[in-house]
């Protein structure tokens, strides 16, 4: 998980030290394990750090950045040759991007049109079998290009504020956040080229049939952005709603596991006429457990996530909703809370989403398929060793029929299929 | 007839292609500042002429009108009028369309054409505050909110910067530019001797942008159809202010996201301010006049600025659209005999008009000027497209280059949007340079994404002031200060 973030204010008067700051926050969610700015000075400089304090960098009007959920493979690159700088910042690990780092300088030497020298370098990586990632370039001559990943898997969306300022970034949060309006949701393979007087978005011929990763519209993007033109929010209600077909059974209220799983929760609870409370308090800040790779750590998180309010769940048949389930640490604990804690009378936990069962083939959400709950243990094992007295799931269908709704088309790889919305 | 319009852009090669057609059958002559090629060939396949003037050197001007005694002198730019061109070609007898210094100042202070309709009440109005001294202004932009600061005097489609100020968290730094940018206006309005204030500073409102232009002998006011521009420099409204990048018109006399109510609101207010514009400076208005308006939640129709002439991109797209003689109302106007004139358009038709301009518009005219450029006229007339010349000059050496501005306009007209559009993105594909320097223009201008925004932000706003409306605060920003009381000022920050 990552996003990317340009921001190119077209008045020089702007020092975007706050800006990038504020757009980092709206971003955090999606990483914060990693910072990583390029800015011109003298020439383009990169710095990286995992304080968001690296904005105070940020000094000229002109900035690419990045924030990652960790800290593995290559994913920034500086280049120069002969008086040309080029920084390539990219939303997740690559391993060719040194090559193409050099190979797009050259390219720029030779044909002096930064656009023309991207488009033609990417068609020189289009064979590789790994998909290549979203990317944002800058150059010593502040010119910028940012361009989305061929299959569309991760977003991208271009932003402005005022006359002052084109944004562009993984998530339209940012560009709220920032005072902006969301312009356009860039299209996969599409690209946006900026420059101090000259702005455009250009597509490339390596576009693909676009699939966005299943993991954005349930998990990584926040409830109140906008993805491929789609409300994550309302995406995530219907997919409630859709859950809540699977209910065979009374229960007496729904709870959802905070914070991702709240829309679905709300969406369930409205389907079957039952009560939707608010359940858990957390502790500190937002922290998102599924992030943390350290088992430990990812309990502690649950732990301080999950004070729950005791009043409304005692001695209740309660439907406990969850956006997904990967290894389903978090899920024990919050049923041993329930459990042992509270003493529910029943619990009837459903997944907002079909099984994990295998890894992500691009790298975007990181799985380790021998603690995929789903791909080792049978159902009613699961269930056990949950203690639930039941245990859903979305089915495929089910997504395909709100996808369909949306126009949405998904990349399930790391689910075992494809959702189509077409 | 003999005609004489004095101007050099594209909004004067529209006005010549409008009145050509004539059955009063025209002699065009052209006071230009430089060649345009474009206005020259009107004035060539008219069996006109044209010489090249200050246009807005009054005296120069007058010489040519003597020179050609001209039955009727049509003036295009606000800048000539600013300098009293019209006035000087009244008092040597010659029929003017066009405005009068003294009226002309609704356009050229910005200050003069918001006190007035603060002074009568008129709707639509803004709060502001206008400033002629510099340490004035500096103290009062340290606790300046949600404002727009601009020139105090048209600038040209420049100068304006609008910062929306509403989030706290970013507020100091919107501060920094604020006070920068006073600085740099206020010594960048040195140059203008011929006003009092220097700044204004006002309240920023948000909605959708539309040009209301109408043509009046003083009398009689006669509407033309709603037209929508593009203010910003490229797609998507990104990047900075330009004196507009292309506008939209129709089907008829509305816009798809504007009511016949808001359309007749507006014609209330233009109409309105023409009455007290006249009574304030005593003067006659005789020429265009046009309010640039915006949709907003604080009004409903709402005041931008007043242009005392056509609106340029604005009047191209009435180049295919006009039925009846153009030229015989311009004439009825000057004259002032416009009472019981009609103006027949298609109403059928819809007019997408797209600029083209040089990479470097409009912050670098260096950088924008001087490349040589071509077109394939003929081939945009195939499409049903027609071209307007604009910032282009020829030169001796039989090239066009360009000057530093919008260089193009083209104009198409057709059924509806959508095919209108097709052609449009045709059509601009026949401009180049010869040198190789980038030209851009907005794709996104008349398709469909653009209109449906447009419709939605459009209903957005009709919402809260309909609401606004029942409750009687339309126009009120009600600022509750503990201790103090109530205020109505909506230009204040976050922390005073
Ligand atoms: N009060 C305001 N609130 C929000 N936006 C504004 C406001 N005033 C101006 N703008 C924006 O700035 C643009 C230019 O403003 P304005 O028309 O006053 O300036 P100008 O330089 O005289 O432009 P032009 O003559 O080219 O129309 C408007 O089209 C509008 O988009």
């Amino acid at each position: 998980m990552s996003s990317l973030l340009t921001v190119y204010a077209f008045d020089e008067l702007w020092s975007l030290v706050n800006i990038v700051r504020y757009g980092f926050q709206a971003l955090q969610h999606r990483g914060s394990q990693l910072y990583v700015l390029c800015t011109v000075k003298d020439g383009v400089t990169c710095y990286e750090d995992d304080d968001v304090d690296i904005s105070r960098h940020a000094l000229d009007h002109v900035a690419i950045a990045a924030t990652y959920a960790d800290k593995n493979g290559i994913k920034t690159s500086v280049v120069s040759r002969d008086g040309v700088e080029v920084a390539v910042v990219t939303d997740r690990a690559w391993r060719k991007l040194p090559d193409f780092a050099s190979e797009l300088i050259r390219e720029v030497k030779r044909c002096r049109n930064v656009e023309e020298a991207f488009k033609s370098t990417l068609q020189r990586f289009v064979d590789e079998k790994d998909s290549i990632p979203s990317i944002q370039i800058l150059t010593n001559n502040r010119e910028v290009i940012a361009w989305r990943t061929p299959h569309g898997l991760t977003p991208l969306v271009l932003g402005s504020y005022c006359f002052d300022m084109a944004i562009v970034s993984s998530e339209s949060t940012a560009v709220d956040i920032l005072g902006g309006d969301v312009k356009k949701f860039m299209g996969a393979g599409e690209g946006v080229y900026i420059s101090r007087y000259l702005v455009k978005t250009f597509a490339t011929s390596i576009s693909k049939e676009p699939s966005l990763c299943m993991f954005e519209p349930l998990y990584i993007a926040r409830h109140d952005a906008v993805v491929d033109g789609v409300s994550v929010y309302i995406f995530r209600k219907l997919l409630g709603e859709k859950l809540a077909e699977h209910l065979d059974t009374e229960v007496d209220v729904v709870v959802g596991v905070p914070e991702t799983a709240i829309p679905y929760a709300i969406g369930f609870s409205h389907k079957i006429g039952k009560p939707f409370e608010l359940a858990f308090v957390a502790t500190g800040g937002r922290r998102r457990s599924m992030l943390l790779s350290d088992p430990f750590e990812k309990i502690i998180a649950v732990h301080l996530k999950m004070n729950p309010v005791k009043s409304v769940l005692e001695g209740k048949k309660v439907a406990l909703i969850d956006d997904s389930m990967v290894t389903g640490a978090t899920m024990k604990t919050v049923a041993q809370i329930l459990r042992f804690r509270i003493g529910v009378k029943e619990l009837h936990i459903f997944i907002a989403s079909p099984q994990l069962i295998s890894t992500c083939p691009f790298g975007i959400v990181n799985l380790d398929m021998k603690t995929l709950l789903a791909a080792n243990l049978s159902s009613d094992l699961a269930r056990d060793y949950l203690e639930a007295d039941s245990l859903h799931w979305l089915s495929r269908e089910d997504v395909d029929t709100v996808c369909r709704k949306f126009s949405l088309k998904l990349c399930g790889r790391c689910f075992g299929v494809n959702f189509l919305g077409g | 007839m003999k005609v004489l319009l004095v101007g050099s852009g594209g909004r004067e090669h529209a006005i010549a292609k409008l009145i050509r057609r004539s059955l009063l059958e025209p002699r065009i002559f052209v006071a230009m500042d430089y060649r345009n090629p474009g206005l020259e060939k009107e004035a060539e396949d008219t069996g006109g002429g044209w010489r090249i003037v200050k246009t807005t050197d009054p005296q120069s001007v007058a010489k040519v009108a003597e020179e050609v005694s001209p039955d009727l002198v049509v003036i295009g730019p606000e800048e000539p009028q600013f300098h009293g061109v019209s006035d000087i070609l009244r008092e040597k007898g010659f029929v003017v369309f066009g405005v009068s210094r003294r009226c002309a100042e609704v356009e050229k202070s910005k200050v003069f054409a918001r006190t007035l309709m603060w002074k009568y009440g008129i709707e639509g109005r803004l709060y502001f505050k206008a400033f002629r001294d510099l340490s004035e202004a500096r103290k009062f932009i340290e606790f300046a909110g949600d404002v727009v600061i601009k020139p105090a005097r048209q600038a040209g489609g420049k100068g304006v910067k609008v910062l929306k100020d509403t989030q706290a968290y970013l507020s100091k730094d919107r501060q920094e530019v604020k006070k920068t940018y006073v600085e740099k206006l206020f010594s960048e309005m040195e140059h203008f001797v011929d006003i009092d204030y220097k700044i204004l500073v006002e309240q920023r409102v948000e909605g959708v942008e539309y040009t209301s232009m109408v043509i009046t002998d003083g009398d009689t006011v006669l509407p033309l159809p709603l037209v929508q521009d593009h203010p910003h420099a490229f797609e998507f409204d990104v990047g900075p202010e330009t004196g507009g990048m292309g506008s939209i018109q129709g089907p008829g006399w509305l816009l798809p996201f504007i009511t016949r109510e808001e359309y007749l609101k507006t014609l209330e207010i233009v109409k309105k301010v023409l009455d007290v514009l006249q009574l304030e400076v005593r003067d006659r208005y005789v020429g265009a006049f046009a309010g640039q308006m915006m949709l907003t939640g604080i009004w409903g129709p709402t005041v931008i600025e007043f242009y005392s002439r056509f609106g340029d991109p604005e009047i191209s797209n009435l180049v295919p659209i006009v039925v009846n003689d153009f030229l015989e109302i311009l004439d009825r106007a000057a004259s002032r005999r416009l009472a019981g004139a009609k103006l027949e358009i298609d109403e059928e038709s819809v007019t997408i008009v797209k600029a083209i301009a040089p990479a470097g518009y409009p912050d670098n005219k260096v950088l924008a000027s001087n490349h040589p450029i071509a077109i394939d006229e003929q081939r945009i007339r195939e499409l049903g497209c027609e071209t307007l010349y604009a910032s282009i000059e020829m030169r001796n050496d039989g090239f066009m280059y360009t000057k530093g501005s919008r260089v193009f306009e083209i104009v198409c007209v057709g059924k509806d949007y959508e095919d209108t559009y097709k052609r449009s993105e045709l059509a601009v594909n026949y401009v180049r340079t010869l040198d190789g320097h980038p030209l851009f223009y907005r794709r996104d201008i008349g398709s469909k994404e653009l209109l449906s925004d447009r419709v939605r932000v459009a209903e957005k706003v009709r919402i809260v002031y309909r609401s606004r409306a029942e409750k009687g605060l339309l126009g009120k920003m009600l600022v509750w200060v503990p201790g103090e009381g109530i205020f109505e000022n909506p230009l204040i920050g976050f922390v005073r």
